[in-house]
């Protein structure tokens, strides 16, 4: 084995995003991963296009924004250390919802999305870790964002004074 | 029909229920089983609650009829509407992870027709069987891939009004 992969294999081992994942299963995923760094403010995806893997952010930081014309990028999320970033290559129509963009220079190591979906269905075990974190990580942001609309709802509820 | 009868009846329709529920078609007739193990039939009526936030979330309702609203806990303010949740669909995640509590508070908003499941005991099931842990967590990701992104569209768009 290259020493590249079985240094991958150990940045992946040392994902919190993984911890607890077999050295096998790490083995697997190694195959298909390859380190990448970004600049401050670089488009890491845009909404629109196919998306055809996720990534594990090491260090740095990275937004998730939808944009809206007369208003220029929000910011919905933010992605950090230890967190896994993009889903929208699991499933049906594999393109991406929000553009990512890194406020900060950024270490991840990128999973090619296209591999494992292939290996999903051979895997089982593989793929119930996957799916299982993936559902834990994603019920949180989904309370987040949840958790934000409620105050966005009110504070907007709130009398405004008077001009 | 004795007591024994009437428990292998109730034990079928349950199973038939279960199978018949869009979140979970496709799944072999062993999974459907063991989903059938940790099932109960539940109703709700117009207004009931069917949790509130901070109470103990160790379990989740597939939605056969009727509508469900899912709305901030918090009593000291009109509750805010966050979502709601239809025939075919899941209600409530917060059983998955620590410290497994629920978030927000979920209220029958009609007559409501629902199979629970006890989530502590499934989670343990799909451990021990990961074709059915895959086969579930996958059908889950899909659900809240989808409200995670409708949730964030939200967002920009109330942000955008502020």
């Amino acid at each position: 084995m290259s020493a590249g992969k079985a240094n991958i294999e150990q940045r992946l081992g040392g994902h919190p995003f993984l911890k607890g994942v077999d050295a096998r299963h790490l083995k697997v995923l190694a195959q298909s991963a390859i380190p990448t760094q970004f600049e401050k403010d670089q488009l890491i995806f845009k909404a629109g296009e196919p998306a055809n893997g996720f990534y594990l952010i090491e260090s740095g930081k990275v937004e998730l924004q939808g944009s809206v014309l007369e208003h220029g990028p929000i910011a919905t999320d933010v992605v950090g250390p230890g967190e896994p970033l993009g889903w929208s290559w699991l499933f049906p129509p594999y393109l991406w919802h929000f553009d990512a963009r890194a406020v900060e220079p950024t270490s991840a190591v990128c999973l090619s999305g296209i591999a494992l979906r292939q290996h999903r269905d051979e895997d089982p075990e593989l793929s119930h870790e996957l799916f299982k974190r993936t559902c834990a990580v994603m019920a949180h942001r989904l309370q987040s964002a949840r958790r934000k609309l409620v105050f966005q709802g009110k504070s907007q509820s709130q009398p405004r004074p008077q001009s | 029909m004795n007591e024994a009868n009437a428990r292998c009846d109730e034990r079928t329709q349950l199973e038939q229920r279960v199978a018949a529920h869009p979140f979970l078609i496709g799944l072999s007739r062993h999974h459907i089983r063991l989903l059938a193990d940790c099932a109960l039939l539940t109703d709700f009526s117009a207004g009931q609650s069917i949790f509130r936030a901070g109470e103990t979330a160790n379990r989740f309702y597939l939605i056969e009829a009727g509508h469900v609203v899912l709305e901030s806990g918090d009593d000291s303010a009109k509750p805010i509407k966050i979502d709601i949740i239809g025939p075919g669909d899941l209600l409530g995640w917060s059983w998955i992870f620590p410290p497994y509590k629920w978030h927000f508070s979920a209220r029958a908003v009609e007559p409501t027709k629902a199979i629970f499941f006890y989530g502590t005991i499934l989670r343990e099931y799909c451990d021990k069987d990961p074709i059915l842990g895959y086969e579930l967590f996958k059908r889950m990701s899909e659900v809240m891939i989808k409200r995670l992104q409708r949730a964030r569209a939200q967002l920009i768009e109330s942000m955008t009004k502020a």
